[in-house]
């Protein structure tokens, strides 16, 4: 239907992507002495000199900015996970199994903790390549879908955000499309009963 | 290494972690922000999480009171602010939904482009559900009592601004704001029209053409596109047997682009999230 | 049902369509250049489709395929969909054939709903790939929501790319900091 949604409203900004992100938790290793923080959001710490503690992202980078500790990089970001998702990325149709925030989690660390990353521009590097390969893998499915519900296994909340307006948008004209075609549907009442098969296409896609 | 395996773990710990009011805070956010209509307004856990702001806003003055390190006092006051941008973004979002569409109601009366350019230009958002709130009691139970009373409040503003610009100067029959003629006999979500049929060729010459359009209450779109996720696996038992033939299951925490409506039971259910 | 401030849905309904009259009508004058103050039985003409829409419901009128959906449309949109001008054939193509379906010729859904498949994605292609400039020349082929659709696949991306850009991050209201007044 024509200019319905007012979009802006109900979409979700970058920003706000990052916000939830920065509840992910990391592992720091702090170079204070610090008591237990009880915060609204749960509580953590006592914090002694050396010794790993897990934390909020956003609580990481606070620490980090100020220089109390070092962040530990996850594991999936580690050169060798990085390369073998890349092969597997390329390799296959299916998204591979990531955070669901590795986009925003891998370019805080970028922007705020680059010392604490070992080969910092080979990650950087790597981690590009594999956003643009999956990106390239979602504009390829999108490119695809005809059917009024799709799915996608372990597909990231920045991805789906960015194809979130049009996807939702070409969607719904193929629902609506696909439902004024046919004729007044008469035969849809509550009490039918589900799981006959009818001649009516199913619509739900096998993930990809 | 990221396997299904450890992926598997971490939502266990998510599900453990969910349990703080600021994560269930969060998905009531996520969930209003990503949904068409206003969903129920969550007000125990409005007072919990304002009881615990203001817990820590006196915190914050005893820290200040005993020379605590400003280190501490800083990330303590970043806590604070996350959760208050959540709680005002929670409570904007639904403020938003709750406010109508001043600008589109005037536009239509006279069929004058120029005054929506004006009303867009005074930054009015153009948004729809109030008239609809306030005639629906489903929708009004969904609303805290100071929402009601903001969007009365609204309602009667409108009203009375729509009156004196523009309804006053009309004929009586087409004085409503919720019907466009006296003749049509269903007001809010009714679509048949059964005026006279000379009222209609009379039309043809009239410069109120677009007073018989169909309704002047605009609903929420339920057939809005969605992004889901659900908590566990869902059968066909948790959707509303009405759309059995569109939706019979749903994976646990398989991102799903779905028609609004085909999930809003789920939802409301509690069994998956919008993201 | 189309929502009824929805500007798009207005304009939409201002499309003409072609209608003969069932019933003869008095009152009313369909052509300037006569006198006679009503409308004979069997008569042609074009109206808009609010008006032919109501009067096709009391049985007044039978409405036929106005030209953006006659048969050189169609078979130009199988030849190939995507090169189409669907713009000056009528701006609110999809929305415009949706509501005439089910009045005049069921077979427009059809149609819709294939050249919406091929073209969507040309819309979506373009709107990741290509600069604007090289674009602009495939955005006049649009119909309106073909153009909604492109930008929002554009400023997705953009607000994306901007995201990972970097620059201002969500800011503090400056109102924020103050304390809170006790009085609810």
């Amino acid at each position: 239907m024509a200019g319905q949604t007012d979009s802006t409203m109900t979409l979700f900004s970058s920003e706000e992507i990052e916000f939830m992100a920065e509840d992910e938790m990391a592992e720091i290793v702090p170079n204070l002495r610090m008591d237990s923080l009880n915060f609204i959001c749960g509580d953590y710490g006592p914090f002694l000199p050396q010794l790993a503690a897990q934390v909020p992202l956003w609580l990481a980078l606070a620490l980090k900015k100020r220089g109390k500790c070092t962040i530990r990089l996850p594991q999936w970001m580690s050169v060798e996970n990085l390369t073998r998702v890349l092969e597997a990325e390329r390799d296959s149709h299916a998204f591979q199994p990531l955070p669901f925030h590795y986009v925003e989690i891998s370019r805080l660390l970028f922007d705020h903790a680059r010392e604490d990353i070992p080969d910092m521009y080979m990650v950087r590097s790597l981690i590009e390549d594999i956003r643009d390969v999956r990106f390239h893998k979602v504009e390829t499915n999108l490119e695809k879908f005809t059917a009024s519900t799709v799915t996608w296994k372990n597909m990231s909340a920045m991805e789906v955000n960015v194809i979130r307006a049009f996807a939702g948008r070409a969607l719904q004209a193929f629902y609506k499309h696909d439902n004024e075609q046919e004729t007044p549907d008469t035969d849809r009442t509550p009490n039918k009963q589900p799981q006959i098969p009818t001649d009516r296409p199913k619509r739900n896609l096998k993930p990809r | 290494m990221a396997t299904e395996e450890s992926a598997g773990v971490m939502d266990d710990y998510e599900m453990l972690i969910s349990t703080t009011d600021v994560e269930l805070l969060k998905r009531a956010w996520r969930n209003e922000k990503a949904a068409p209509e206003i969903l129920q307004y969550e007000s125990s856990l409005v007072q919990r999480i304002k009881e615990q702001i203001e817990l820590a806003e006196q915190n914050e003055e005893i820290f200040e009171a005993n020379n605590i390190d400003p280190l501490t006092v800083s990330l303590y006051q970043m806590d604070l602010d996350r959760t208050q941008f959540l709680l005002r973004s929670y409570l904007r979002v639904r403020l938003q939904k709750v406010v109508s569409s001043g600008a589109c109601c005037a536009v239509l009366f006279f069929g004058g482009y120029v005054e929506f350019d004006l009303l867009v230009g005074f930054g009015m958002q153009i948004e729809k559900y109030l008239f609809y709130v306030l005639k629906t009691d489903e929708y009004l139970n969904r609303l805290s009592k100071q929402e009601q009373m903001f969007a009365r409040r609204c309602t009667d503003d409108l009203g009375s601004h729509l009156d004196e610009t523009v309804l006053a100067k009309l004929p009586d029959n087409y004085r409503s704001i919720l019907k466009q003629s006296i003749t049509s006999e269903e007001d809010d979500m009714g679509c048949t029209l059964e005026s006279l049929f000379h009222e209609i060729a009379e039309a043809l010459n009239s410069p109120h053409k677009f007073l018989i359009r169909t309704s002047l209450v605009p609903a929420p779109r339920l057939d809005t596109f969605v992004i889901c996720k659900a908590k566990q696996y869902l059968t066909g038992l948790d959707f509303e047997p009405e759309y059995s033939m569109e939706i019979t299951e749903m994976e646990r925490d398989l991102l799903t682009f779905v028609c609004y409506k085909f999930v809003k039971k789920p939802l409301e259910n509690g069994k998956i999230d919008l993201v | 049902m189309a929502n009824y401030y929805d500007i798009d849905g207005i304009l939409m309904e201002e499309e003409f369509v072609p209608v003969v009259f069932q019933k003869p009508i008095n009152g009313v004058n369909i052509d300037e250049s006569t006198e006679k103050g009503y409308v004979e039985q069997g008569s042609k003409t074009e109206l808009p489709f609010w008006l032919a829409h109501e009067l096709h419901m009391r049985q007044a009128v039978t409405i036929s395929v106005p030209t953006c959906f006659n048969q050189k449309t169609r078979l130009e949109i199988q030849a190939d969909a995507a090169c189409v001008d669907l713009r000056s054939r009528c701006l609110y193509f999809y929305e415009f054939g949706c509501k005439l379906a089910p009045l005049c010729d069921k077979s427009i859904g059809l149609l819709l709903s294939y050249a919406f498949q091929i073209r969507y994605k040309e819309v979506l292609h373009k709107a990741h790939a290509t600069a604007f400039a090289a674009a602009s020349k495939f955005l006049m082929l649009l119909t309106k929501e073909e153009t909604n659709l492109y930008e929002a696949a554009q400023s997705s991306m953009a607000a994306f790319k901007k995201w990972r850009m970097g620059g201002p991050r969500l800011q503090r209201a400056s109102i924020l900091g103050r304390k809170r007044k006790p009085a609810e």
